[in-house]
């Protein structure tokens, strides 16, 4: 799935997280991930948003992502939302969604 | 009976209440709100006409105003900064934003705030130490951007740079860039990217391409929103007076030393000497001080000012240009414009060109 806009998903409040999806200028993938929580859940965070990006197949994009202590469910759900949104998905795939 | 925890009052859910309002029809609004920012030690801000407001019972708890893709004029009431209030306005800043087709941010703020706003996911970009911080909410467009310079690159001992409105590029300019070619191995010019100009970003950007092509030690950047933008120096669009605050000069010319320059490894910043534009001249004037003078990080950046080019003991300048072009004066235009830009504006049908020709 390619990024074509920009797209956000989430809030900043406690327990939740914001996304940030915009197009990639470089065909790259680029992932900045920030999150209160960062030291105790750092590198579990970071592997559900890749997982998240891999399971749409997303290959060129800049991931924003602000954490605010979410779950992993919210998590993968607000990289999701920002995703498609990104994409301009209209038609969705649950099966790779769930 | 209450299970509250003493001191916290968990039995006030009263709801926080977003909107959005303009206060140039809303004095009302406009003066609750100039209350609320007095209290967080704020003026109101003259460019800022939207703002998110927070009310709770009725009362005004919080504000933002933004201008487009600046937000400034945040505030929240005393006391209640512990409270979610300030990242509930920050999602609602955020969102409405983006629903009006703004994403990447920019945020003035003081720099005693910075850390809350590190909390809206906004990025600090410059500062003046306990004055005023600019920060932005995307976290890799910077690096990006400098990452693209970088590649440009040039060995040298003495590395200029300068920028360019060239609204449009005149004989001026040219000689502006000419000489400062001629003072430094390799010249980085960079081209005002904001559409607030007569002509366009795309023309002036060809004329100065074509105006500058046969100088050889010179690259030619895009301007970017980190380079003399609504951004950086709100108050060079505007021009609306004679005096602008030198804090958001500073603010344009630290980024310029503290991100611009180093990409390049830029160590002189040339400037035409200014008679008309008294915006400009006090950009220029302040030049020194924060390039070289005021504490940075960076290492200093000296100020190289060029008398302007006269013609007929007169200053050449875009603004006589674009006059000479309302009366459609094509004869006055061509001894301060080079060929390229005397071409392009023949092209540009004017009101005053048509009553010439039309004849009525």
């Amino acid at each position: 799935m390619d990024i074509v806009r920009n797209a956000i998903a989430g809030t900043l409040e406690s327990g939740d997280v914001l996304v940030k999806v915009s197009p990639s200028e470089d065909g790259t993938l680029t992932v900045h991930i920030e999150s209160e929580v960062i030291k105790q859940f750092g590198r579990q965070i970071r592997s559900t948003v890749m997982e998240t990006i891999k399971a749409l197949s997303i290959g060129a994009a800049t991931v924003v992502v602000s954490d605010k202590g979410a779950l992993d469910c919210v998590i993968k759900a607000r990289v999701q939302a920002g995703l498609l949104r990104g994409a301009g998905a209209t038609d969705l795939n649950w099966k790779v969604l769930g | 009976m209450s299970d509250d925890p003493p001191g916290v009052d968990l039995a006030d859910h009263s709801e926080l209440d977003f909107s959005t309002v303009d206060v140039t029809v809303s004095p009302d609004v406009e003066a609750e709100i100039t209350r609320l920012l007095q209290e967080n030690g704020l003026e109101l801000d003259e460019q800022i006409n939207t703002f998110v407001v927070c009310r709770k019972d009725g009362h005004l708890v919080g504000c933002a105003g933004f201008d487009r893709d600046v937000i400034k004029d945040v505030a929240v009431t005393p006391g209640l900064h512990g409270a979610a209030i300030s990242l509930r306005l920050g999602s609602e800043v955020t969102k409405l934003a983006a629903a009006r087709g703004y994403h990447d941010l920019f945020l003035y703020c003081r720099p005693d705030n910075a850390q809350r706003f590190r909390g809206w996911a906004f990025y600090p970009l410059v500062e003046i130490p306990d004055v005023i911080a600019l920060m932005e909410n995307n976290p890799v467009a910077l690096a990006k951007y400098l990452e693209k310079l970088s590649r440009e690159r040039h060995p040298g001992k003495a590395i200029g740079g300068v920028v360019l409105n060239a609204n449009p590029f005149t004989l001026g300019h040219r000689f502006l860039v000419e000489n400062a070619a001629k003072g430094c191995d390799w010249l980085h010019v960079f081209v005002v990217r904001e559409e607030a100009a007569q002509f366009s970003y795309a023309d002036r950007f060809r004329l100065v391409t074509e105006g500058l092509a046969d100088i050889r030690n010179v690259t030619i950047h895009q301007g970017s929103k980190y380079i003399i933008s609504r951004a950086t120096f709100p108050g060079y669009f505007l021009k609306t007076r004679a005096t602008i605050e030198s804090s958001f000069t500073g603010i344009d010319l630290l980024m310029f030393r503290e991100h611009i320059a180093p990409a390049l490894g830029i160590n002189r910043r040339y400037v035409g000497t200014e008679p008309f534009d008294a915006t400009t001249n006090c950009y220029n004037a302040s030049m020194k001080h924060w390039l070289a003078d005021a504490p940075s990080t960076a290492a200093p950046i000296e100020t190289v000012v060029i008398e302007r080019l006269a013609v007929d003991g007169s200053p050449v300048s875009a603004s006589k240009v674009r006059a000479l072009l309302s009366a459609w004066d094509l004869r006055a235009i061509e001894r301060l414009v080079p060929s390229t830009t005397l071409a392009f504006l023949e092209g540009q049908a004017t009101p005053a060109r048509d009553r010439k020709q039309g004849g009525w």
